[in-house]
């Protein structure tokens, strides 16, 4: 099972930059990058934050792909 | 290929190491197996590498701070990244203290079979100098130090 994400079309929705988006979590923006690429799996922390930044339930925000 | 501020401080490190390597390895090298080297010309070498680190770090980092004048958030793939590479550079400094133990061992050994052939000229190269063993330490802190900037460089490119 792959940890996915709809990081990038959520952020987008909203308005925000990567840079915007990482300021505001308080991570950089290749943090943001990495995740959006799932390069990198947040810590429940960081999830929780960026979902509630955005609005949407960290289960929609992030899921498991088989 | 832009690289952020953390890369590069990162290559300032990996270059360092190479520099150092190249500059000061060779006259500990050089003068491995040689007895008659003073303790003061250690200590000035000491001295010297000390004096070439800081203005190297400082004029370095200055220009970093110079150029990338934005400070950079460090969070929590900063310290995952962190926590991996200095693993690895524990782990390897863990397998170099093997290796020099067993270099010193090996040492003794071969001196004590040479001592029974009665090589004299043989068995005075297979002393231990403090040049030897500074140079032995060196070179294993180069290495491990190149190995682990190297591969926090490539999480980093590639997290």
């Amino acid at each position: 099972m792959i940890l996915k994400n709809i990081l990038k079309e959520v952020r987008q929705k909203n308005g925000f930059t990567q840079e915007e988006l990482g300021a505001n979590v308080g991570v950089s923006r290749q943090t943001i990058i990495s995740i959006e690429r799932y390069r990198y799996k947040p810590t429940l922390e960081l999830a929780m934050k960026i979902s509630k930044k955005l609005n949407i339930k960290i289960e929609k925000l992030f899921y498991f792909e088989d | 290929m832009a690289l952020s501020k953390k890369e590069i401080s990162i290559l300032i490190e990996i270059v360092f190491s190479i520099v150092f390597a190249f500059i000061f390895l060779p006259y500990f090298y050089e003068n491995q197996d040689n007895n008659l080297i003073l303790m003061d010309d250690l200590i000035g070498k000491i001295i010297e590498i000390l004096i070439f680190t800081v203005i190297y770090f400082s004029v370095a980092y200055s220009l970093l701070e110079f150029v990338f004048k934005k400070k950079e958030t460090k969070d929590e793939r900063d310290d995952m990244i962190n926590s991996k590479s200095y693993k690895l550079g524990y782990l390897l400094y863990e397998f170099s203290l093997f290796i020099f133990i067993g270099y010193v061992c090996s040492k003794f050994q071969n001196k004590e079979l040479l001592n029974l052939t009665g090589n004299q000229e043989l068995y005075n190269g297979f002393n231990i100098t403090d040049v030897g063993i500074v140079f032995l330490i060196l070179m294993l802190l180069a290495f491990i130090s190149i190995v682990k900037s190297l591969y926090q460089f490539y999480l980093y490119r590639t997290v």
